[in-house]
């Protein structure tokens, strides 16, 4: 039964990163107060005719009507609602992952939206006609890998919470989950040169410090604002000074370890090696990832830990926000 | 309802107080003092706790405040249900609630209670003030409760107001519909009284003074409408009850009336037109049985039966307002039979040796005279030719009251002058009763109809003469005519004693021309309210339906409802599609092209922003072979209504057929991509 209307809604709302909510998606039914409400009228109802009264008959209608006109105010507060997913997050497994909705709305007011089907849920939301609000939603997530969504619920109990109505979204785009970081028991072994010459670096000071030209990537924090200001030149304090030695993080590193932990290896050294502003590169079965630094970097690698040796393909975690209006031609 | 526990925003609880404050007003008469003290207060400390200035009471206090206010209530109620003591409950538990109001569902809670005590405030007040007043405390509600559910925006931008009142405007229509077709049935059951209390009016024992007390206020006691011209004042006897037994000091009634058990019946008299001689009577709450009548009349509507004595009584006592209706028979049955013995023995019941000058008046009078007639009019020319005077203000008169009016003090009001008379008629051997009600009344704006007050309250005698049957024997037409001429004004005028005790009374102050005015003008509106509104029962229904074509009947009026109902549900349904379908199409070939694009979205093809027909087709048949065709088909024809088949611009003809052409491809469309589906799901992997 319940899965029989699961497929209806799953069939009458498609999944989509960007939905108008319309009559063929919203939704309507009293809540408990409104079914109370209901029964009030009936009451009011009796008691006007067994006393023969009048007014309370022309109360009762009037609750009445406004009960039916509720119905279509808080129907209206719907329509015309426009949600789209702006962004789809990223974050590890067993942590909460961020997506963005935009909503807007460009015909009504729509008053106190809540969005749940998320935790924890926003509070309600207002949006002004022609006005777009971004309310972030969080995700659980319990395994590294593409993080879906799920179906997002919309309601309404506006203007006097006897009512509800509601609608679904089912964003098609996908989150990624990172492994869940795991700080390796033991020291790697590493058949890479240099590995004795990495393990003096760890905890290095400034010692070290190495100069080099700015790239993309570099994190403004690092510039030498200084000689920036003496030479015109952006050049980088690099630290550790790994030019030399790269840092090779391996996932063959680890013998005897199942998958999953060893991700979870990799990404905690990653995380760490990312930030102690380090040079390193990953090495996946099948893949490589030459060394670098910086927060494209890390995340590039997170993101390879994430999807390694899962089926390849799914959409990629940077949405770019679509256009906007579905004009086709 | 799981949803967290929400705090009360202070601008809905404000809202929530207002609404109390209104709700309450109507019953301010009632309501036990105490109880209306501790209300404001209870009120007026939740307030306070919302603006942090002092705290909810814990726990326990809580319930030391509940079990006080409940033993109070329980003291106070004594045992007897009402629908009065009931809505003294629902203030008291609104009262209590004030202190545990924290979430919404406790808003809930009160606003369905202050709905229903809206509902049953209308059995306490019916005039149109009140009714406002009911109608603003329900408004104020809903306010409230939209501000309840959107907590963050201002009442402002949230434009409650303007809100409710678009609302209003719309459901008004379906609201008067309703409330003019919904059939209106006969009670479904008994229902408890609504108040035991005892009302202003007159009551079922005379002993000297009581009148007098009435005659001090002005509040309605009812209202009549004529079928022709409003009759002379002179002529205006309601007759309420009747008592024939007196102890010397008090008369009451023999057969004390049975109470009158509440039972299911009809408050309408209907509102029909009235042939010359009828006249429909608007009764104000007496929580009595009593329907006051011309003498002689007939029962109209079927809310009075005839109870003996030509008097009519309620089966229920009138609770609230009440309309019923008679016809004044102008030619009176000539009085047939005699009365019983026991019956002669009723009316000549006198305690054995009171008020002895009177007795040696009346035996003195009954052996001068031969028939009974000689001795009343000797009686009355007693009264016309000594000097009684008619007063509002009489001296005391402790014991043997006869004969100190009689004798001594010759300043009496109408119970003393009718329990004297009775007293003589009773001594000479004239069987005679005391008949009870108002006389008179003052004509509404225009004469249209007739307003009985309180102060019109008379009382006067009946005596039975063999041949002739009950002749009614007011002696204080006697004393002062001006009385039953005009009104107790006139009669009082030299005294200045009129409503002397009513300050506030605009009777008080009629011969002020704009407060008389004014005052009428306000009783016009209220009595047509009254006649029209409040009173639209089943009786003014049925005969509004059976003037209308189609004569419908009770039956039929169900189903009319009914239909008008569906109807209306139906009109706003339509209406609001048609509000929400801003971004309908005006352009054919837009309209055909969404359709499709609908369509292949259905059938779970991503369309992005910035496709090509082409491109989209492409997809969809990909994941859609049988589809091929049509989706080509379509891509075909959208790429050449955009941008042109080939070198020429297409004429409108063609452009015209391909558009029919496309309606057929998209209906083909439609079902070879739901076969497609079909087909799909049925397989357990796709």
């Amino acid at each position: 039964m319940t899965s029989l209307w699961q497929r209806w809604i799953d069939r009458r709302i498609p999944p989509a990163d960007r939905q108008q909510l319309n009559q063929r998606t919203i939704f309507i039914l009293p809540t408990g107060a409104g079914l109370i409400f209901g029964l009030l009228l009936l009451i009011m109802l009796v008691t006007g005719i067994n006393y023969q009264n009048s007014l309370i008959y022309l109360l009762t209608f009037f609750m009445g009507a406004l009960f039916v006109a509720a119905m279509h105010q808080t129907h209206r507060n719907l329509t015309g609602l426009e949600l789209v997913l702006v962004r789809a997050g990223e974050g590890f497994a067993g942590e909460l992952v961020p997506f963005v909705l935009r909503l807007g709305s460009e015909k009504d007011q729509a008053i106190s939206i809540e969005l749940s089907g998320a935790f924890p849920p926003p509070g309600p939301q207002s949006i002004e006609v022609g006005d777009a609000r971004d309310v972030t939603l969080l995700t659980e997530t319990t395994r590294r890998g593409p993080v879906s969504m799920g179906r997002v619920r919309i309601c309404t109990r506006f203007p006097f919470g006897l009512l509800e109505a509601w609608s679904w979204m089912r964003p098609r785009t996908l989150g990624l989950a990172y492994p869940r970081p795991l700080a390796p028991v033991q020291s790697p072994m590493t058949d890479v040169e240099g590995d004795q010459q990495a393990k003096s670096i760890v905890g290095a000071g400034f010692d070290d410090a190495d100069i080099r030209p700015w790239r993309e990537g570099d994190l403004s924090h690092r510039v030498l604002w200084k000689r920036f200001a003496r030479t015109g030149a952006l050049v980088i304090a690099d630290w550790s000074g790994e030019q030399g030695s790269p840092q090779w993080l391996d996932y063959a590193a680890y013998p005897g370890v199942d998958v999953e932990t060893r991700l979870s290896f990799l990404c905690h050294q990653v995380l760490e090696r990312d930030q102690a502003q380090q040079l390193y590169g990953l090495r996946l079965p099948g893949m490589t990832i030459e060394p670098g630094q910086g927060e494209a970097h890390a995340r590039r690698c997170l993101r390879a830990l994430a999807r390694f040796g899962l089926a390849s393909g799914e959409p990629g975690a940077d949405l770019v926000p679509p256009e906007e209006t579905g004009d086709l031609l | 309802m799981k949803k967290p526990a929400m705090t009360i925003p202070a601008r809905a609880l404000f809202w929530l107080i207002a609404a109390f404050a209104l709700l309450i007003a109507p019953q301010w008469d009632r309501l036990p003092v105490w109880l209306l003290v501790s209300c404001v207060a209870l009120a007026g400390w939740r307030w306070l706790a919302q603006t942090g200035r002092v705290r909810l009471p814990g726990r326990w206090s809580r319930a030391l405040i509940m079990l006080t206010l409940t033993a109070c209530y329980i003291a106070s109620v004594g045992g007897h249900f009402t629908v009065d003591t009931a809505a003294s409950f629902f203030v008291l538990a609104v009262g209590l609630k004030w202190l545990e109001t924290r979430q919404s569902r406790d808003f809930y809670v009160l606003f369905f209670i202050l709905v229903y005590l809206a509902a049953v405030n209308f059995l306490f007040q019916q005039a149109i003030g009140w009714t406002l007043i009911n109608l603003v405390g329900v408004v104020l509600l809903l306010f409230g409760l939209q501000v309840l559910n959107a907590p963050n925006l201002s009442t402002r931008s949230l434009g409650v107001g303007r809100r409710l009142g678009l609302m209003l405007v719309k459901t008004l229509p379906v609201v008067l519909l309703l409330f003019v077709f919904f059939p209106r049935m006969s009670p479904l059951w008994t229902v408890p009284m609504v108040s035991g209390q005892s009302r202003t009016g007159i009551s079922d024992t005379m002993a000297p003074g009581q009148i007098s007390a009435l005659a001090q206020s002005s509040e309605r006691a009812f209202r009549v409408t004529f079928g022709g011209p409003i009759p002379p004042h002179r002529d205006l006897y309601w007759r309420g009850l009747i008592l024939d037994q007196f102890d010397g000091e008090t008369w009451t009634q023999r057969q004390v009336e049975p109470a009158g058990a509440p039972a299911p019946v009809a408050l309408d008299g209907g509102m029909g037109e009235l042939s010359p001689g009828d006249y429909s009577v608007l009764l104000e709450p007496t929580n009595q049985r009593w329907a006051f009548s011309l003498k002689p009349s007939i029962a109209l509507s079927d809310n009075i039966a005839p109870a003996g004595q030509d008097l009519f009584r309620f089966e229920r006592p009138a609770d609230t307002a009440v309309r019923y209706r008679l016809s004044n028979v102008t030619k009176p049955d000539p009085a047939t039979g005699n009365l019983t013995a026991g019956e002669r023995r009723r009316y000549l019941q006198l305690p054995a040796d009171s008020n002895p000058r009177a007795t040696a008046l009346a035996r003195r009078l009954a052996h001068q005279a031969d028939r009974s007639t000689d001795v009343i009019n000797a009686v009355l020319e007693r009264f016309r030719q000594q000097p009684y005077f008619y007063t509002l203000r009489p001296p005391p008169m402790p014991s043997d009251s006869v004969d100190a009016l009689l004798f001594d003090a010759k300043r009496g009001f109408c119970a003393h002058y009718a329990s004297a008379t009775a007293f003589l008629f009773r001594r000479a051997g004239i069987p005679a009763r005391i008949v009870i009600g108002y006389q008179g009344g003052s004509p509404g704006l225009n004469d249209q109809y007739l307003i009985v007050r309180q102060y019109d309250a008379h009382a006067w005698v009946e005596a039975w003469i063999d041949g002739q049957g009950w002749i009614r024997v007011d002696p204080t037409a006697a004393i002062s005519p001006e009385r039953i001429e005009s009104g107790l004004r006139e009669a009082v005028a030299d005294e200045g004693s009129f409503l002397e005790n009513n300050w506030t009374s605009p009777e008080r102050y009629a011969d002020v021309a704009a407060i008389q005015w004014v005052a009428l003008q306000l009783d016009r509106i209220n009595y047509q309210w009254q006649r029209w509104v409040v009173g639209y029962q089943g009786q003014s229904q049925l005969d509004l339906m059976s003037r209308m074509p189609g004569h419908l009947s009770l039956r039929d009026l169900g189903y009319v409802t009914a239909g008008l109902l569906a109807f209306a549900l139906l009109v706003a349904g339509l209406f609001s599609a048609w509000q929400q379908r801003g971004h309908w199409q005006r352009d054919p070939w837009r309209r055909q092209l969404d359709r499709g694009l609908r369509l292949i979205r259905q059938a779970g093809i991503d369309v992005h922003p910035g496709d090509t027909p082409d491109v989209i087709a492409r997809r969809a048949a990909q994941r859609y072979p049988d589809a091929e065709k049509e989706l080509t088909g379509f891509a075909r024809l959208a790429n050449n209504h955009y941008y042109g088949g080939g070198n020429t611009d297409l004429s409108p003809e063609t452009d015209r057929q391909n558009l029919g052409q496309l309606r057929k491809r998209l209906v083909r469309l439609r079902r070879v991509l739901r076969q497609a589906r079909s087909t799909r799901t049925s397989r357990p992997n796709r």
